[in-house]
């Protein structure tokens, strides 16, 4: 029998109960994936009978090499306006963000709340801030607040503080408890031991942070116009609107563009602080 | 004069200190500064129109987010279980092709940092590209529906899955593999019986973590008509039925914080 032989012994199988684990939650997985696909009539045919189609999409993006420069040496001036009105919505979120998110964090950490009861408000407030994506809240304000800037500004300020506070009161929780208890046994008020206790130990990282939240903010302002809430995303959309492809090729080359230079420039200070 | 000498106690703050307590001074009051040029240059509404605005859409919107429309939980849930289904197919096939793709980032399997470097730029591009952009892309070349929202969530995730997958590969200990070589076992052997049970528990966490992503990018999608709960929420958003667009959130944010946990525990346990 193969059994007995030298290089089948030597190699002992795993036992039964992790081994029936195993094959148990890859079922459960298989079962999940083959009822999304049937659910979602996932088209994996169309995709690749439509790619012909897809391939043509993508050639109306681009103008015809004869007329990009004028094409788009016509375009560029006029995106530079909504551009810069992308990046002061991302600027004002995270600036009102990150201060509103400065008392949740210390709310919201177990070893800074007041009492039991605003920590779990705080917390719970936290998770619905994030539960809900900033594009979602952007097309929420817009009713509300008038179409334009503010509402986008309103909504990624929202959800930077749910981001900002939910990181930062980890980092708080994570914190070396010396100096805390030290300033605590030495008589110090609640804010005196957050100021010489907390921030020294967490102001890097949560610069560090709110730089990422910055990027986060930047990605999402160059969408949110989708829904009406300004910045290039409204020009992208009204492109859409007129069937105009090769200024909406123009607008996701120069979205892709600066993102890509926004993160650039976050990693390299990033890299700088810690 | 006695309330003097507790002072004393404290030595003075050293120069380190100081110097960086300037540069954050300087730093705050710069952004504070850049804070009033963006908001004076900025196009915001006046405040009259702002007040005029909310005080016609506040009390509506109290009064519907007061009594959402329970009515309406099945087509929600609905909605929201197709949503559901496209992040898992969605974040399967982002595994798939980063799977295949990580082994062309990974330096380790590649023998060299400038072999992997294309690789890695790939991803990078690839992760930044927004998907909301891939969708709107996917639904004028596929037409609307959950296919165009998969797609774009599959093609999303490669950037990031393939970082951490490539990550995880660069990470692993080479013992094992030297040790299954030793004994006699060709490639496969070491593929199958050292990189696969290394790799396996990061890979599936890493999976969970970006399907919680996803699940919340897919609810989004459909305002692109790119299928999902997005779809019916974006055409009430527009008639202000605020009723129902108050049962939709309160699907959204249940369903998302109930996988949310299940998945963290899931998580937890991987690793």
């Amino acid at each position: 029998m193969a059994a007995d032989g030298p290089g089948v012994a030597a190699i002992p199988r795993p036992p039964l109960a992790s081994r029936l684990r195993g094959m148990l939650s890859l079922a459960i997985v298989a079962a999940v994936v083959v009822v999304a696909y049937r659910q979602t009539d996932f088209d994996l045919e169309a995709l690749f009978t439509g790619a012909v189609d897809f391939w043509r999409f993508f050639g109306r993006l681009v103008p015809p090499l004869s007329e990009m420069g004028s094409n788009w040496g016509t375009y560029l001036p006029r995106l530079v306006a909504p551009l810069v009105e992308t990046l002061q919505i991302a600027y004002v979120g995270t600036f009102f963000g990150t201060l509103l998110a400065l008392p949740l964090i210390f709310l919201a950490s177990a070893n800074t709340a007041v009492d039991p009861i605003s920590m779990w408000v705080a917390r719970v407030l936290l998770t619905v801030l994030r539960s809900i994506p900033d594009l979602l809240w952007a097309a929420i304000l817009v009713p509300i607040l008038v179409v334009g800037p503010l509402p986008g500004a309103v909504a990624l300020t929202l959800f930077s503080v749910g981001i900002l506070a939910k990181l930062g009161s980890e980092t708080v929780e994570a914190i070396d408890p010396g100096p805390l208890e030290a300033l605590r046994a030495a008589g110090a008020g609640r804010v005196a031991t957050i100021v010489y206790a907390v921030v020294p130990q967490i102001a890097a990282t949560m610069v560090s942070y709110v730089l990422y939240v910055f990027e986060i903010n930047v990605r999402a302002s160059v969408i949110i116009g989708l829904v009406g809430a300004g910045g290039i995303g409204f020009t992208l959309q009204q492109r859409l609107n007129f069937f105009d492809y090769t200024g909406v090729g123009l607008i996701i080359l120069v979205i892709f563009v600066v993102v890509l230079a926004i993160d650039a420039l976050s990693v390299w200070a990033r890299s700088r602080l810690i | 004069m006695s309330r003097t000498t507790p002072t004393l106690a404290i030595p003075p703050t050293p120069p380190h200190v100081r110097r960086n307590r300037v540069l954050s001074i300087g730093v705050a009051v710069l952004s504070v500064a850049l804070l009033v040029l963006v908001l004076a240059t900025m196009n915001l509404p006046t405040w009259q129109r702002v007040r005029t605005g909310l005080e016609r859409t506040l009390p509506p919107l109290w009064r519907g987010f007061t009594n959402p429309d329970w009515e309406l939980f099945p087509l929600a849930f609905n909605a929201m279980l197709e949503t559901f289904y496209m992040a898992v197919l969605g974040t399967l096939l982002g595994g798939v092709l980063a799977f295949l793709l990580s082994f062309l980032a990974a330096r380790n399997l590649l023998g060299g940092t400038a072999k992997a470097a294309p690789g890695k730029a790939l991803l990078v591009a690839i992760r930044t590209f927004p998907e909301i952009l891939l969708a709107i892309i996917f639904v004028a070349a596929a037409g609307p529906g959950p296919t165009a929202g998969i797609m774009a969530m599959g093609i999303h995730s490669i950037g990031f899955l393939g970082k951490i997958f490539s990550d995880v590969i660069e990470g692993i200990d080479p013992g094992p593999m030297e040790a299954i070589r030793a004994a006699g076992g060709n490639g496969v052997h070491v593929f199958l019986y050292s990189v696969v049970p290394q790799v396996l528990p990061e890979f599936a966490s890493n999976l969970l973590y970006r399907f919680e992503i996803n699940l919340r990018a897919a609810t989004i999608l459909g305002l692109v008509g790119a299928g999902g709960i997005g779809g019916p929420l974006i055409q009430r958003l527009s008639f202000r039925r605020w009723d129902e667009i108050s049962m939709i959130l309160i699907v959204i944010v249940g369903f998302i914080v109930v996988v949310d946990a299940i998945s963290s525990t899931i998580r937890r346990r991987l690793v």
